[in-house]
This record gives C-alpha cells, structure tokens and sequence, in this order.
C-alpha cells in the first residue's frame, strides 16, 4: 500500500477521494454481459490460427519465427543460385549480417509481451528508418569491377523482377510476424520493415545484378513500399 | 490466474469479477467515455487471455493487467490523436453516473475531472495509479515503464498541479 508520506495533503486528498466515490459504480448485470462477450471472443479467438499462435508463450513464439525464418533462409540458399565468388565482398556479407540483425530486432519488437509496458515510439521509428535506409546505403557501396563487368546493361532492366520477387518474399514474413503479434503499438509497421528488409536479404543474396540505380529501384524499392503501403492501409484501416 | 492458466473457466471469471470493476473505473476517469471504458476493460481480458502462457507461478497479476490497460489507453490517445479528435469531443461526454449524484458533488467531481485532464498524461497516469489505485511507487513505476524515482517526481508535480488548479478553479466558482 501507498505510505502514509507519499499522499498529498488533506485538502487535496479529500477533493481526490471524492472523486473517487463518484466512480464507484459497476453494475453487476453489465459485468455479466461484458463477460459473456468477452468469453465469446475468446473462444473465437481459439479456434483460429492467429489465436493459437498467439497464446504460446514468447519463447515459442520467438522459436516459431526463428524456425520459419531458418527454414526459409536455408531452403532458399541451397535451391537457388547465390551470387558469383566475385560478388562475395565484405560490403555484400555486411549487407547480409545487417539484415539479419534488423530482421531479428523486428521479430523481438513484434513478439514483445503485452503485460510489459509498451516500447518508446521512437524505437520502432528508428528500426523502420533503418530498414528502409539499410538498402538505400547498401545501393551506393562500390561493386567490384570483375561484377560490373559481368553486366553491360543499366541494372535497371531487370529491377521490377527483383521488386516482384522481394515482395513476393516479404508477403510471408509480414504474414507470420502479424500472426504472433498480440497487439503491439506499431506492430503492423514494424512487421512491414521486417518484410522489406527479408525480402532485400533474398535479394541481396542471389541477385548478381550490379548498378546503384538497379538495387535502388529493385531492391530498396520493395522496403519502402512495404512501409508506405502498410502504414497508408495501416493509417486508414486501423486494426482493433 | 495459476488455475486459469491450466485451463479452468470458472478461475477466468473470477478472475474478471475481481479486476473488472477496478479496471473500469481506471479507464473510466482516464476516457470518460463508458462504452469506450468497458471495450478497453474488454480488450485489456482479452489480451491477457492470448498472454496467458507467459505467466509465470508466483508472479503477481495485478501490475500485468494494468500494464496491459494503461498500455491501451495509450494506444486510444495515440490513434484519437491521430484522428484529430478535439478534447471538446471528450469534455463534452458525460460524467459516469451522473445523475444519481447530488449537484455538489457532481460539480466537484467535474472540477476534478477537468484538472486531472490538464495533467500531462504521464503525471495523470502516476495519480491514477498511485492514488486510485493506491499501488506503490515501485509498482507503478513497473506498469508505465520507468524509474521509480521518475515516478516520485511526476508525482509531486502532479499533486502540486492539481493543488493549483483545484484552488483557481474554486475561486474562479465563487
């Protein structure tokens, strides 16, 4: 209980408890529909995947995205060509260890518990700033002239097959992380980041593609329109 | 909540008769708004139910359920915000109650109510918590997610505040 120190002064104790009493009344037959309510959109709630996921606890929620996530990551690496030996750079695996970094972060964000108090807004601003800012810096670094050679074109020929195939990729992420999610303030946005940045390692680690304007329009594209789209749906149809 | 965890309904109503009605009254002075008050109670069961499997034996429920409201309560102000709602929207709502209380008392309670409403909604939460709900600092300090020492000083300054503005408002009255 509250010490005896701590309360303000009796003047303004008396105005508080006044107001208090005036807030003192919960009818039992309301209580009861609330409750029949309630317990109906609970049960509805457990009947559906969204519900089951859910109501694991965090620690296996955080092992079901882990796992979906892994199984995705080595799937896709072994079944479908990675870029060439000379593309290998130290710029292309930070790229790589940045996304997963970020990818990680967001999939902590989303499956935070509910019963702690809500993260500051400017984390998820941040992370969503980085997964959009990621890529765009990602774009400029220098490719090795060995990779340049292997491409006379422009890059940008083939950026909207690269759009098409990293938002394709990021649908699932998004999917799986608004799955978990209880509720989170952002969730949906950060999901969407997530998304972008999933999609961009994809892209990251099989397009041999080089050209600044290439992974501008075809890479970094598709975390961008991830946020903007989601956040605009997101703005306009808030969830409950 | 241990007996609910494992699967007893009847522990879930208990559950909700025992912290329904003091989660009422706290959205209720935070909205003033029942309907809006009774969703946010709804919601907070609701989402205490999805997070059932994270409660831990011999942990205490009462910080996690009000975490869970205040933290929709935010949540409320962030998207009515968002919508540009007007607080004459909110001011214009009526007092929960109302008409079963005497006029003097309605009229205080109103006075109060517009104070605690020109609260920064930190403050308002720390006098919400510590004085309403009469949790220690500690443990408010634990709901909203900051020191306890943070906590004592949005306290002094919120009791002093509401000192203030009780005693212009009444000498605005007469």
């Amino acid at each position: 209980m509250t010490g005896v120190d701590d309360r303000p002064e009796d003047q303004l104790a008396q105005h508080l408890r006044e107001l208090d009493a005036s807030d003192a009344h919960a009818r039992s037959e309301r209580m009861d529909e609330l409750f029949t309510a309630l317990k109906a959109e609970c049960q509805k709630s457990d009947r559906t995947v969204a519900g089951f996921l859910r109501s694991r606890s965090t620690m296996a929620r955080r092992l079901i995205v882990l796992g979906v996530f892994s199984g995705l990551a080595i799937t896709g690496w072994h079944l479908f060509p990675i870029v060439g030996d000379h593309a290998r750079t130290i710029q292309w695996t930070t790229s790589l260890v940045t996304f997963c970094v970020l990818l990680l972060v967001a999939m902590i964000m989303v499956t935070r518990p509910v019963h702690l108090p809500e993260l500051p807004r400017w984390q998820s601003v941040c992370l969503i700033c980085l997964a959009i800012g990621a890529p765009i810096l990602a774009a400029f670094w220098p490719y090795p002239a060995a990779q340049a050679a292997t491409h006379d074109h422009g890059g940008s020929v083939m950026a909207g097959a690269c759009m098409g195939v990293g938002i394709l990729l990021g649908v699932p992420v998004y999917a799986l992380l608004r799955l978990v999610d209880r509720g989170n303030a952002f969730g949906s946005l950060v999901a969407a980041a997530a998304a972008g940045v999933a999609g961009n390692f994809v892209l990251k680690a099989h397009c041999s593609v080089p050209g600044t304007s290439h992974e501008l329009l075809g890479h970094a594209s598709v975390a961008v329109l991830f946020v903007l789209g989601l956040g605009l749906v997101h703005r306009w149809m808030p969830s409950r | 909540m241990e007996a609910y965890v494992h699967g007893d309904d009847a522990a879930f109503r208990a559950l909700f008769e025992r912290y329904a009605p003091i989660l009422l009254r706290l959205t209720r002075r935070h909205l003033r708004d029942d309907e809006l008050a009774e969703e946010i109670v709804q919601q907070t069961f609701f989402r205490l139910h999805g997070a059932r499997n994270d409660f831990r034996p011999g942990s205490k429920l009462r910080p996690w359920i009000m975490t869970i409201a205040m933290n929709l309560v935010r949540e409320h102000w962030r998207r009515a915000k968002r919508r540009k709602m007007t607080s004459l929207e909110v001011d214009t709502q009526a007092a929960p109650e109302a008409d079963l209380m005497p006029m003097e008392l309605r009229q205080r309670s109103e006075l109060l109510h517009v104070a605690l409403e020109k609260l920064p909604t930190s403050q308002r939460e720390v006098v919400e918590l510590h004085w309403f709900q009469e949790r220690p600092y500690a443990e408010v300090a634990q709901i909203i997610g900051t020191s306890e020492g943070a906590v004592r000083v949005r306290a002094h300054r919120a009791y002093a505040t509401l000192k203030q503005l009780l005693v212009l408002e009444i000498r605005g009255d007469e």
